[in-house]
């Protein structure tokens, strides 16, 4: 039953998927507006089923299906014969040979295009093969005997609307072929409904387009008439909202490739017109694969790495994301034990520049600011000379020098810029290279095998070293002198604070600290195992019941029946990454602990960000996240966590946009996972904890 | 102005010798006029002669020294106030702020530490007299319980019986270090093999968890490397102990015994140069703690260092009270202050200083204290010059041993007081009168006198 229920739910996805909406609902009302013309209509489930069903044949992975993904080409195809042709046996027929044929080069398009210029297909297969086929069909004479018919529709609305405002209706409703002000009417309802974002979009660029195209032709009556104008509704979705984070620099871009399209839009009109076609979706493929490309190319910072559901929520993921996760990926662990103070960081004052740009070099300062007691004329006035240095990552040693002397204070050794150097090579694919350690204090050699916080030698005063100080950087090769590349700390303390993988700024106190055994083994969460909890809801009293379980891409879950809770550990730090789904209780997990730190010192604080949609209700949400999309700073919401007495957990949310601020507390269990959360009124607690299925 | 009259002395003469004094026997002195910035007279005037004077600000920057040296070397320390060597409240607030936990050997300093607000989880209970009252308040709020003996260990397992759970529990161990005396009164051998019986019978029993070792291997320390040794031997037992017994060692207390800058009574360098820096106990430690620890694993490191945070942060000042030839020729002093307040100068050579500027050469002198006992001697052979009667001395380093082991012996106690970060100066104990002293005794109805 549930199979049925989620190919359906496939089938009406690829509806909605040509307004880039994700949505069944839509999907299922778009369905139905297409019977308005029922030629139409059942041309279109035609071929959308017959290419589901040879998608399923030729055996494509149900996840895929399950967006409409391969599937929207087909049924725009289906719609294009259908709007010729009325149906009949011969365009049944035809109908599903043009789907698989769709599908097939939907296909091989997207297997080029994700590969060698790494963007999207749009309704480009579809826009090759309906060409085709009206290029095709004149010579069918058959099908043209008895399946020509004239088109019903509701042109009456046109006389209660003035024109520009029907023109907006026609091309929207073009877009599903049915140029009529009623789909219009009905399917901007649906944009709105889904994302005011996109409805925004649909607006700005259709206007933007044809006031180009009326300047240009002089003719505001021929340019609200040419119904193909839904181009530049797509083009501005698909730039706007879809395929960019929705910023204001986003929507400036989306303005453009409409202007843009419209030279493109009359040249391909021109020419296609020679052989009887429509221009189709051309003019919106080929700005809008353009435009992807080239942003693509040349790095621009707000291009959607993922897009969600809608644009409101790939815009809440990305500003989440983007303050949750800072730091990089070439992770390493500061390289001593202790408060060390960060004496030059990235692009330093003296010698980080250029290529070696991207390297730390660390002190141990006093109070007041000093490295050394006495008056620092020697070397052991200094109070980083001899302390130990621990290797910041596991891996292989691949270099060592070691018989340089250590300078006395005043001198540098300008041959040896490097001094005494341990070269580690990390299994990530980066060498870490630590400098200027003391003469003959390196305990490893070539070849050795490291862990993380191994004991490698002292700090010294060898090289290019005016004091004693640890220098660290990360570079792509084992040679003395390389190239640097970025990379970021994780698990240290700042501050009072914990932080999971940043970088620390120029004169800041760090603290390394090393994972707590209990506290990592407490917040493994194996396959099969379940929790049972028990919600206080005021008066109400309801269960919960979760299970872990593993997604296709190896990350794991909570799975609430009703959502899934993504988790992980990473580097020192257990995360909430994400949340699926709509189960209020599921969320509040992620509300309580969206990180903590797999290390517990009374009083140590934490900080982390929460999407939108967790925190707030529905309307409102929308709300900020559309006047978001023009301030990015505009609606976070700031998570502070901190270790209390006995591993609780105390935790404040604010947000001045969304007026939030609400505290909570979490519990450990003693053995497995998060014993209670009490919020506002509600409060979770462990029943029970189940090893397996079989108990 | 007139010029004091100066009775001439006659000193022995010696030249091309290093001396004992440091600088010239003859004209050398110590002026301290101030503590942290407020007068001595201040002091005095105020809160009276004898007076013990704590520094909040070197207390505070000794423990940061101390614990830095180690914590900048190794990720987990933990350091442990050891109590015995001066519980005042205010001292033990001080460095318990600092981020040490308690060290306690009796009931009474384990009562003492509660009071103060440490939970029990937060101390360390440590020796050879637990009674089992006391023993189970301490398992039942999950103190660290450091076992000394077996009758311990058979203690600790009807308590765990009756308290229905497990107690986790570290042993004592001693073992040969190189350093004499050998410490092996407390806790188990380890060279006999007695520690290992230990371990033994505790996993046999099955009702204690062990969790910890704690050694700890003598007092006044001079030689860095033997601490080297100590935590050798630890590591190699504590694997010992995980790889056999499943028992997971989460600390390695390696207790205390660093020396303080005291001179002990007999050394001949001054303890600036006999003393080692403790950057040098620390780097010994962290090496034999990294060249033995299996990689990746960094159990905690628990310091009980007493002496070496407090004793230089305090201060005794005392009054000349009145002066003596002896029949030898060397000069007496009798100050206010004497064995009764100075346990520690059975053993030290204080630091002694005056307060303000004075006339004439050095001449050998005695320090005497103010009890009517031939043992009150604070100094049998100095060099000190001409003292006027109401002269202060001001003896240091004092802070360990003498605030828990001074005695109520003929004199009152004086005035603690701590000069805080600010300058100002507040009283941390109050000096006695004869209430306090008489108020536990009981005089028989029959005895009292009509």
């Amino acid at each position: 039953m549930g199979k049925i229920v989620r190919e359906i739910k496939a089938v009406l996805n690829s509806y909605s998927e040509i307004l880039f909406l994700e949505s069944y609902v839509a999907g299922f009302v778009i369905l139905l507006v297409t019977f308005l013309n029922p030629n139409l209509g059942g041309a279109g489930i035609i071929s959308i089923i017959s290419a589901y069903l040879f998608a399923r044949f030729l055996g494509i992975g149900e996840t895929f299906l399950k967006t409409g993904f391969y599937t929207y080409n087909s049924l725009l195809v289906g719609l294009s014969i259908g709007y010729l042709f009325k149906l009949t046996p011969l365009t049944v027929f035809f109908v599903i040979a043009s789907s698989i044929t769709t599908l097939i080069f939907s296909i091989m398009l997207y297997s080029i295009f994700s590969y060698y210029l790494k963007i999207p297909i749009l309704s480009l297969p579809f826009v090759v093969i309906s060409s085709t086929i009206y290029l095709a069909v004149s010579n069918y004479t058959n099908l043209f005997v008895n399946a020509l018919y004239p088109h019903i529709n509701f042109s009456f609305l046109e006389n209660y609307i003035p024109l520009w405002i029907s023109g907006f209706l026609k091309s929207l409703g073009t877009i599903m072929f049915l140029p009529d002000v009623f789909v219009g009417i009905v399917f901007s309802a649906i944009i709105f409904f889904v994302s005011r974002i996109l409805f925004m979009l649909s607006v700005i660029g259709y206007y933007t387009g044809t006031i180009t195209a009326a300047f240009l032709t002089g003719s505001y009556d021929v340019a609200f008439s040419d119904i193909s104008h839904f181009n530049f509704i797509l083009i501005s979705i698909a730039l706007g909202g879809i395929f960019l984070i929705p910023s204001v620099k986003s929507y400036l871009i989306a303005i453009t490739g409409v202007i843009i399209s419209t030279t493109v839009l009359s040249a391909i009109k021109t020419f296609w017109s020679f052989y009887g076609i429509p221009a189709f979706t051309l003019p919106f493929n080929f700005i809008s694969l353009t435009f992807i490309y080239v942003l693509g190319v040349l790095g621009f910072p707000y291009m959607a790495k993922v897009i969600r559901k809608t644009p409101e929520e790939t815009l809440d993921f990305y500003l989440t994301n983007i303050k949750r996760y800072r730091g990089s990926h070439n992770t390493i662990h500061l390289p001593f034990s202790g408060k060390w103070t960060v004496w030059q960081g990235f692009d330093g004052r003296w010698t980080h520049k250029g290529n070696w740009k991207y390297a730390y070099d660390f002190v141990i300062t006093d109070e007041s600011g000093k490295t050394y007691r006495n008056e620092g004329k020697q070397l052991t006035d200094y109070f980083a000379y001899r302390k130990p240095v621990l290797s910041p990552v596991r891996g292989r040693v691949v270099k060592v020098i070691s018989d340089l002397p250590d300078n006395p204070i005043g001198q540098v050794d300008r041959e040896n810029n490097w001094g005494n150097l341990i070269i580690i090579y990390d299994q990530r694919g980066f060498f870490v290279e630590i400098s200027h350690l003391s003469q003959n204090s390196i305990r490893v050699k070539e070849g050795d095998w490291v862990e993380v916080g191994t004991f490698l030698g002292l700090c010294g005063n060898s090289g290019y070293s005016p004091q004693p100080h640890i220098h660290i950087q990360v570079q792509p090769s084992a040679d003395i002198g390389s190239y640097t590349l970025p990379f970021s700390f994780v698990s240290y303390i700042s501050q009072n604070r914990f932080f999971s993988n940043d970088i620390p700024k120029e004169g800041e106190v760090v603290e390394p600290v090393f994972p707590d055994k209990s506290l990592e083994i407490k917040m493994t969460f194996i396959l099969d195992y379940s929790f049972e909890y028990e919600v206080i809801k005021g008066k109400r009293k309801d269960n919960l019941y979760l299970t872990v379980k593993m997604a296709p891409d190896g990350t794991f879950y909570f799975d609430s029946g009703k959502g899934q809770l993504y988790f992980g550990k990473y580097e020192g730090t257990f995360y909430f990454y994400r949340i699926d789904g709509e189960d209020p209780y599921l969320k509040l997990f992620f509300l309580a602990l969206p990180r903590m730190p797999l290390f517990y010192r009374e009083g140590i604080e934490w900080e982390d960000f929460l999407p939108v949609k967790i925190a707030s209700g529905e309307i409102k949400k929308s709300l900020i996240l559309f006047l978001s999309s023009f301030n990015h700073n505009l609606a976070q919401i700031h998570y502070t966590g901190r270790f209390e007495k006995d591993m609780k957990i105390y935790g404040r949310i604010t947000s001045k946009a969304l007026s939030i601020d609400e505290e909570l507390q979490v519990e450990l269990d003693e053995t497995v996972g998060i014993k209670s959360i009490k919020f506002k009124d509600t409060h979770i607690k462990l029943k029970k904890f189940i090893h397996s299925k079989e108990g | 102005m007139k010029k004091i009259y100066e009775k001439p002395v006659i000193t022995k003469l010696q030249t091309g010798f290093m001396n004992k004094f440091g600088s010239s026997p003859l004209y050398a002195r110590k002026i301290r006029k101030d503590i942290d910035g407020v007068p001595i007279s201040e002091l005095v005037e105020k809160f009276g002669s004898p007076l013990f004077v704590i520094s909040e600000k070197k207390l505070r920057e000794k423990f940061r020294q101390i614990y830095n040296a180690f914590s900048t070397r190794y990720p987990n320390v933990q350091f442990g106030w050891s109590y015995k060597t001066n519980y005042l409240k205010a001292v033990c607030a001080v460095l318990h702020q600092e981020g040490a936990i308690a060290e306690v050997v009796s009931a009474f300093e384990y009562e003492k530490a509660r009071n103060l607000g440490i939970e029990g989880k937060e101390i360390i209970f440590n020796g050879p007299h637990k009674p089992v009252e006391i023993l189970e308040v301490a398992a039942s709020e999950g103190a660290k319980i450091h076992i000394d003996h077996f009758d311990e260990i058979t203690d600790l397992e009807k308590i765990a019986e009756k308290l229905g759970k497990q107690i986790k529990v570290a042993i004592r161990i001693n073992m040969d270090t190189g350093i004499h005396p050998q410490w092996d009164r407390f806790g188990f051998n380890l060279e006999t093999g007695q520690a290992l019986d230990a371990v033994k019978r505790i996993a046999s029993g099955g009702k204690l968890v062990l969790n910890g070792l704690h050694c700890h291997i003598g007092t006044f320390i001079l030689e860095p490397e033997a601490y080297g040794r100590e935590v050798e031997k630890m590591v190699k037992f504590a694997y010992e102990v995980e790889d056999n017994f499943g028992f997971k060692i989460e600390y390695l207390d390696i207790g205390g015994g660093f020396p303080s800058k005291n001179r002990l009574k007999g050394t001949y360098l001054p303890p600036d140069v006999a003393v080692p820096p403790v950057d040098e106990y620390a780097e010994k430690i962290t090496e034999s703690l990294y060249s033995n620890l299996r990689p990746g694993d960094f159990p905690k490191l628990i310091l009980e260092t007493g002496r070496a945070i407090v004793d230089e942060a305090e201060y005794l000042i005392t009054t000349v009270f009145a002066s003596k030839r002896l029949p030898d020729g060397r000069k007496a002093y009798i100050a206010d202050a004497g064995v009764n307040l100075l346990f520690t100068a059975f053993w030290y050579k204080f630091n002694i200083e005056i307060d303000r500027e004075v006339q004439g050469s050095n001449e050998p002198a005695v320090i005497y204290g103010p009890l009517c006992m031939n043992i009150d001697i604070i100094d049998e052979g100095t060099m000190l010059s001409p003292l006027e009667r109401g002269t202060r001395l001001i003896f240091s380093p004092v802070g360990a041993y003498n605030n828990t082991q001074w005695m109520q012996f003929i004199e009152y106690r004086p005035n603690v007081v701590m000069v805080m970060e600010d300058q100002t100066v507040e009283v941390i104990r109050e000096k006695e009168n004869l209430s306090d002293i008489e108020k536990r005794e009981r005089l028989p109805e029959r005895l009292k006198i009509k």
